[in-house]
């Protein structure tokens, strides 16, 4: 297949590098965990149980016509295609297990995602492009009325929505932001904000991982609790706290520009070669490196290529996503070279559009 | 008796893991035994799994503790659904079931206190079928009251009214609330 045509199929809705404090916020997530009433949990139902769930909630999904949804059971596909949506942060790694009865039902543009006995019986969640806490909530919210209309939640009046997990009681919401914060990251300054942003009721976290180490210094702020706070201000907070890492981080590049320009050009450039040029990439490095020149296309030091790059490569480089690319499947050592093959495509693909762009201008 | 791990060293330690299907009962060796499950968890969980957290909390099993030296707690209420004790409920960290906050109810403000910055209590959304109901029942009282103030005033004729929608939100009531409006 060739690059384009599998980037085409491949790139979902929150990649696009859109949407408000983009050059910062890669993307906004809400997530709302709700039960049916008059089942176990998933931890402790039945075979029948599991299979009544999904087919309620897929029929109520299913006959609405707008978001045009449609249905993935887990144990029907493939291991790689699995691995690819979870890659796609569409799914959670939990769902893939086939044998727990698990389905996903996707909206069209794969904003709207809805997990179905994962831990809960329902976990509704949107993803959009930049910080959009309120659109993605005002999403769920929808999703979440329309479920609720048709089917008998289990809620309580002290409790809140009663979730599998303490941890998810009450608001049974969990609300997220990913940012890529390079300059944070170089100046050392995120090893002290990470514990004063947690002593706030929210956890910051690398976002290919659940360790404190972020790879592509790409990091995942979310609210710890759900409990004793309305939606509102859980997203106020979230928002707060988005804010101020954005300006933070901002005047970090401003200073690291304004004390060592040429040392921080030399390094982005370098990156920018690796990527071009390199023949085997492993993920530590492309990472690395994609997070450079993410960082100099922002700072206007590299000219010519779209910001997106990041937003795409950093899914891309993936395991599931090469091997799919590929066809195959892929050892660790063919897969770096798969990944080296992956980005120099992307950055020829650039190169294209940039010429193409100057030819239109001359005209 | 050997270890069943590694077949070389004597058993000395009992494991016994206990999940929702039952429980099993593993003989190994210090060493395996250290190495073995009890001391690993899921990747997929969070950094400070929420089942570490609650056992400290609550005196439950320690992780970082030997299996043998485990302290015996009580078990505390059964949830009647599930089957899935409040001991239980701290050492997995899960509920079974909706039924679970019910059987456990009194005990709860403490565990979700400590997870939720102190808070126990739910402020945000509404299921709209579940205001809908309340709003039905608040109304229902509003009326009783209404009801006997004017059979205390002996105006039968307005008392036989009120009584009469009250049955009509009782029947409501009695199917859910469906089309009834809030407002």
């Amino acid at each position: 297949m060739s690059i384009e045509k599998f980037m085409q199929n491949a790139v979902t809705g929150w990649m696009a590098a859109h949407g408000e404090h983009s050059d910062i916020v890669l993307s906004t997530r809400i997530r709302l965990a709700r039960n049916l009433r008059g089942y176990r949990f998933p931890i402790a139902f039945t075979e029948k149980e599991a299979v009544e769930i999904d087919r309620s909630i897929a029929n109520v999904l299913l006959d609405e016509e707008e978001n045009g949804y449609s249905y993935m059971r887990m144990s029907d596909l493939p291991a790689l295609e699995r691995q690819v949506l979870v890659e796609k942060h569409l799914i959670s790694p939990q769902l893939t297990n086939p044998a727990k009865h698990g389905a996903v039902i996707l909206s069209k543009d794969e904003t709207v995602s809805v997990m179905v006995n994962e831990e809960d019986h329902i976990r509704i969640q949107c993803i959009y492009p930049g910080l959009q806490l309120e659109d993605a909530y005002e999403q769920a919210n929808q999703v979440d009325n329309f479920l609720e209309n048709q089917l008998p939640y289990a809620f309580d009046e002290e409790f809140g929505f009663l979730t599998s997990c303490p941890s998810n009681t009450g608001t049974g919401m969990r609300a997220s932001v990913m940012m890529h914060l390079p300059a944070l990251t170089i100046t050392k300054q995120i090893d002290r904000i990470i514990p004063a942003i947690s002593r706030l009721g929210m956890v910051v976290r690398g976002s290919y991982g659940e360790g404190s180490e972020a790879p592509g210094n790409v990091y995942q702020v979310s609210n710890q609790t759900t409990l004793g706070k309305t939606e509102q201000d859980i997203l106020a907070d979230l928002g707060n706290i988005t804010s101020r890492l954005i300006a933070h981080e901002r005047k970090s590049r401003e200073l690291l520009l304004a004390k060592s320009r040429i040392a921080l050009e030399d390094r982005l450039f370098r990156s920018l070669g690796t990527i071009s040029y390199a023949r085997l990439l492993p993920t530590g490095e492309a990472a690395r490196c994609l997070s450079d020149v993410r960082l100099g296309i922002d700072l206007g030091i590299i000219q010519n290529i779209h910001m997106s790059i990041l937003n795409e490569l950093m899914i891309f480089m993936q395991p599931g996503f090469l091997q799919q690319y590929a066809g195959t499947e892929l050892t660790q050592e063919e897969r770096d070279i798969f990944r080296a093959k992956l980005f120099r495509g992307r950055l020829n693909q650039e190169k294209e559009y940039a010429s193409t762009e100057k030819g239109n201008e001359e005209e | 008796m050997y270890c069943e791990n590694c077949k070389e060293r004597p058993a000395s330690v009992i494991l016994k893991q206990e999940s929702m299907e039952g429980s099993v009962e593993r003989h190994l060796c210090e060493k395996c035994a250290f190495h073995s499950q009890t001391f690993q968890f899921d990747p997929s969980h969070e950094p400070l799994s929420i089942q570490q957290f609650l056992a400290h909390w609550f005196g439950g099993a320690d992780p970082f503790i030997a299996p043998q030296q485990k302290k015996e707690i009580p078990k505390g209420p059964e949830c009647p659904e599930c089957h899935l004790t409040f001991s239980k409920f701290l050492e997995i960290g899960k509920f079974g079931c909706a039924t679970c906050y019910d059987s456990f109810r009194a005990l709860l403000p403490r565990v979700l206190g400590k997870l939720h910055n102190g808070h126990s209590a739910h402020i945000g959304k509404v299921p709209e079928s579940f205001s809908g109901l309340y709003a039905i029942k608040r109304k229902l009282e509003e009326i009783r009251v209404k009801m006997q103030e004017a059979v205390e005033a002996e105006r039968f004729e307005e008392a036989a009214e009120l009584r009469d929608e009250a049955n009509r939100l009782k029947e409501r009531l009695d199917s859910g609330g469906g089309e009834y409006n809030v407002n």
